[in-house]
């Protein structure tokens, strides 16, 4: 390299949609973004398919607790980065990219969701849907930059059994009516939905300043 | 004969990564030298048995690796490592060269000694207890070596060996392949060519598949006089043989 | 000897010890990975997870071995479904995620050995934890229950399926080593075992999560007069050891670099563990409920198992023993309260059985609907050998404590239990049942009419007097003959009452009493 080929960037450039689109093909592609849609939209079928048997009492509502939680699980695997250290040395794009892919998963994880279940009889309803997937997504992110990506998993599931038994109190007294263990709770109900929506923020942010956790 | 190859090609796809090597060589270091995807790495993964060739015939320890039983002698007595080693995070460098000395067949009551000796040779006795997560990459690649060479192999296969490694790290490992050298075939691919001019008494250079050298260290030197390219005798050689290869 | 014979020796000398060196290897690759195993990291989890949920609901029950045992057969797996399956797939991954692969290939030793090694040594800790959790609750029961031992069955089915999780998760991690693979496979089990712990089809009484029949649950009544049958927990037994042996095959299918002897090796396990898991459900779907509530799978089945348990009855003296399984002992009190009314009433009359003593249910119904235990609290008249007459007295199904959809109060409990009682009594006694016994829907809450039921006027007046001052709740008193002859007997004194019984209790039971004739 000799001093012609130098290129001197203008503090004040920034990315045309062009190479920002770009940007943000490679960031996803990244993070196995894919794989992770492939997974949401499974669960949501596989939601559909179980919704054709019959459900009752706490069963129809720890069925789509246990999808939801696949999700998120998913979710929370793509923070983790491939690349390490010399990703973490570059200009300001990296949080962003990190916090919109986080709110678009989980966007796209209630959309897949409540198409899956039009027309089909889902304990809950949508409200039920929206209050457990953000609230599972928060704490796979927590995990995510807690433990690294690779574990991102383990809050989701661990929460999954939590919320199930939960559930099951519901109908087998005493009942847990901790707003924490929000999908024990009606779908509207405020401080669950408040609750979830805490971890949700929490997650979030702790994703986007931090990142997942390098694993060694 | 250590190694007895004939015309032996592997193939990936369309790709022909390997086609039609011949090579026979017995104790002593033996450097494998060539450009970025001359096929030095799928030959060594031929050599280490962990890929078959497509065609040809292969001979190793005097053993045909196409029979299992053969296949495990070969490997009871091999040594390899790769170029990029994945390792275990949460062993220790002792517990992971131990892995592999049992994973070796080596007898149980030998593993013990064998494992303090191999991580004393790569001069990491101070931190056999050390997880490997801790350990800067040049110790992961000494790791690499310790375990290769826990179980005295008669074959000995190393891919990058000294990378990541220090200077004085790098004299230390030559005088440990010349060591080793003096009883098994050790056969080293590398870029870095004064390791091959110092450690090694056979040398063999690869390009597109294809063997383009094979001789001393002095005989691919005295290839490079007159030849413009390279910064030591050694490298103007090297250059000098692809040149002519290539045209 | 000759050269030859020692040659042979030698060989065989050479090959053992070949083997023992195998062994001693086997070992100690265990012993490393049993000391760097991710299970390791999960064991808080598990154990977090078996409070919350197993541990919580089987305490929850009364102390009876039965209840809590099935219980905690129900919910145990499912606490321990994630975190084994979870490290089980972690652990199956490693190789492929940290890029060993190659180099382990190059080995003698086949990797599928050595990926036998990092699977036993993540069961062994899970089954560590499973010991230690199921040993907590247990113990715990051992100090509440008033009689019996430890139900093992159910306990032996949750560690036979240990093993199981353990090779699906860690077969599915070394298959596919990405990265999404341990969340998938760890929900994925967890769904399936809960969508099989609701037997749709008869098949599916297989599932581990089952602890009898669907339709009935844990209930007191089971195993408590009769054997626990084994019948449906050796067919699960079967099926989870199939699929661990299945998935254990597969494992080596995945192993190409040994010789081509693994491959049939594998396949054959993969087969046979298949199999066992078909002929499982298929053993399981014969299944038919016996009369004492248990499962009975004929190909299965030991007739042996079918006898009663022998136990010496606790007793409480209310005018005569009233006597229980000892299992009971803690509703002891409240039988007595519910019976001495009634048996005061009746007391040194004529006729009176000389003991009152508990007896099985008996499970009658379809498998997968409605069951009905023989009436809860019914007095079954029997005779016995000397002539003398006892009573066999069935506890209502539900037990005051026992978590449920419809909680039983102790109130309601005695209610369950003296209605029908003194509707049976008074029959024996009087020759008549005090009219149509319906237990309410709310439970204690039945009425006695004196309505028809069959007998003379006189006996059915006598008989709603009677049931009447028993305590049994909410007498109609009707405007007629009969209803108005109950309301003045059951208005006397009940010494004055007594006294009449005393002397005219046979001709009233021959039916020679008439109305006019009542005080």
């Amino acid at each position: 390299m000799t001093a012609r080929t130098i290129i001197t960037v203008p503090a004040d450039a920034r990315p045309d949609a062009g190479s920002a689109l770009r940007l943000v093909r490679l960031h996803l592609e990244s993070r196995r973004v894919t794989a992770a849609l492939v997974t949401v939209v499974a669960c949501a079928l596989t939601l559909r398919i179980a919704l054709r048997w019959s459900w009752d009492t706490y069963g129809a509502l720890q069925l789509p607790l246990i999808l939801e939680s696949g999700c998120a699980a998913a979710i929370g695997i793509t923070t983790g980065s491939p690349f390490g250290e010399p990703e973490r040395a570059t200009g300001k794009w990296l949080p962003l990219l990190r916090l919109g892919s986080a709110i678009t998963m989980t966007a796209t994880a209630v959309i897949a969701f409540a198409v899956a279940t039009l027309g089909a009889d889902l304990a809950g309803g949508i409200a039920d849907v929206v209050r457990n997937v953000v609230g599972l997504v928060g704490i796979a992110l927590l995990c995510a930059a807690l433990l690294g990506g690779g574990l991102a998993w383990t809050g989701p599931v661990v929460y999954m059994i939590v919320g199930a038994y939960g559930l099951y109190t519901d109908w087998h007294p005493p009942a847990i009516t901790s707003p924490w263990i929000w999908p024990a709770r009606p779908p509207l109900d405020l401080g669950a939905a408040l609750c979830a929506a805490t971890v949700f923020a929490a997650g979030i942010a702790a994703v986007t300043w931090r990142g997942a956790r390098e694993s060694a | 004969m250590n190694i007895e190859i004939a015309d032996v090609t592997r193939q990936f796809g369309r790709t022909r990564a390997v086609a039609g090597v011949s090579l026979r060589t017995g104790a002593g270091v033996f450097g494998l030298l060539g450009p970025n995807g001359a096929g030095k790495t799928t030959l060594l993964r031929m050599l280490a048995t962990v890929i078959t060739p497509t065609s040809g015939s292969m001979r190793l320890l005097d053993r045909d690796p196409g029979a299992y039983a053969a296949r495990r002698e070969i490997r009871r007595r091999l040594g390899y490592l790769p170029q990029s080693l994945g390792y275990y995070p949460g062993f220790t460098v002792a517990e992971f060269v131990e892995y592999f000395a049992l994973l070796k067949d080596m007898p149980p009551r030998q593993v013990p000694g064998a494992v303090a000796t191999a991580i004393e040779r790569v001069e990491l006795a101070g931190k056999a207890r050390a997880k490997l997560r801790t350990l800067s990459g040049g110790m992961l690649r000494r790791v690499g070596i310790a375990q290769a060479i826990v179980n005295e192999p008669e074959l000995l296969l190393l891919d990058e060996p000294t990378a990541g490694l220090d200077p004085e790290q790098r004299v230390a490992f030559r005088l440990l392949l010349r060591e080793l050298g003096a009883r098994a075939t050790v056969v080293v691919s590398t870029h870095l060519v004064e390791d091959i001019g110092v450690a090694c008494g056979e040398v063999a250079l690869m390009d597109a598949g294809k063997l383009v050298f094979h001789g001393t260290p002095q005989e691919l030197t005295a290839k490079g006089e007159g030849h413009a390219i390279g910064d030591a005798p050694l490298e103007r050689g090297y250059s000098a043989v692809l040149a002519a290869a290539r045209s | 000897m000759t050269a030859g014979a020692g040659q042979v020796v030698g060989q065989a000398d050479g090959e053992w010890r070949a083997w023992r060196q195998r062994l001693v290897a086997g070992v100690r690759l265990l012993r490393l990975e049993l000391r760097r195993s991710a299970m390791v990291w999960m064991l808080p989890v598990t154990g977090a997870l078996f409070w919350y949920n197993a541990f919580r609901e089987s305490m929850a029950e009364p102390a009876m071995w039965n209840l809590r045992a099935m219980t905690m057969q129900h919910g145990v797996l499912l606490d321990f479904a994630p975190p084994v399956v979870g490290a089980a797939a972690w652990m199956g991954s490693r190789d492929g995620r940290r890029q060993l692969t190659d180099l382990i290939g190059t080995v003698p030793r086949p990797r599928w050995t050595a990926q036998l090694a990092t699977w036993a040594a993540v069961t062994c800790w899970a089954l560590v934890a499973y010991c230690c959790c199921v040993g907590v609750l247990y113990g715990l029961t051992a100090r509440q229950a008033s009689w019996g031992g430890p139900l093992w069955w159910p306990a032996v089915v949750g560690a036979a399926g240990i093993p199981a999780l353990a090779a699906v998760g860690f077969a599915a991690g070394a298959w596919f080593p990405s990265r999404f693979t341990v969340p998938i496979v760890t929900v994925g089990a967890f769904f399936a075992l809960g969508f099989s712990s609701q037997p749709r089809a008869p098949q599916w009484r297989v599932s581990p999560t089952v602890s009898g029949a669907p339709s009935i649950g844990p209930d007191a009544g089971i195993g408590t007069f009769y054997h626990y049958l084994p019948d449906l927990s050796i067919a699960q037994v079967i099926c989870v050891v199939g699929v661990a042996v299945a998935a254990l095959g597969a494992l080596g299918l995945l192993d190409r670099a040994s010789g081509s002897w693994l491959r049939p090796i594998a396949s054959s396990m993969t087969a046979v563990g298949l199999a066992a898991v078909v002929l499982a459900a298929g053993l399981a779907g014969t299944a038919r409920l016996d009369p004492h509530g248990m499962l009975v799978i004929p190909a299965l089945h030991d007739a042996a198992n079918d006898r009663p348990i022998g136990y010496t009855p606790i007793c409480a003296h209310a005018v005569i023993p009233i006597c229980l399984n000892p299992a009971y002992a803690a509703y002891l009190p409240e039988c007595k309260r519910a019976l001495a009314p009634v048996l005061a009433e009746v007391a040194g009359l004529p006729g009176l059985p000389v003991r009152m003593s508990q007896g099985a249910p008996v499970y009658f119904g379809p498998l997968n609907s409605g069951f009905a235990p023989s009436g809860a609290g019914v007095v079954i008249a029997d005779g016995s050998s000397d002539g003398s007459r006892q009573t066999t007295l069935v506890l209502p199904d539900q037990l005051p404590g026992e978590p449920s959809g419809a909680d039983i109060t102790v109130n309601q409990f005695i209610g369950q239990i003296r209605l029908p009682v003194a509707a049976d009594l008074i029959k024996i006694m009087v020759g008549v049942a005090p009219g149509a016994v319906r237990v309410g829907a709310v439970p204690g809450a039945g009425r006695i009419s004196a309505a028809s039921g069959g007998g003379s006027p006189a006996q059915r007046a006598v008989a709603a007097a009677l049931a009447i001052d028993a305590g049994a709740t909410g007498a109609p008193r009707a405007n007629t003959a009969v209803g108005l002859a109950a309301d003045r007997f059951a208005a006397l004194p009940a010494a004055v009452r007594h006294a009449w019984l005393a002397t005219h209790l046979t001709a009233l039971r021959a039916g020679r009493i008439t109305l006019a004739q009542l005080p």
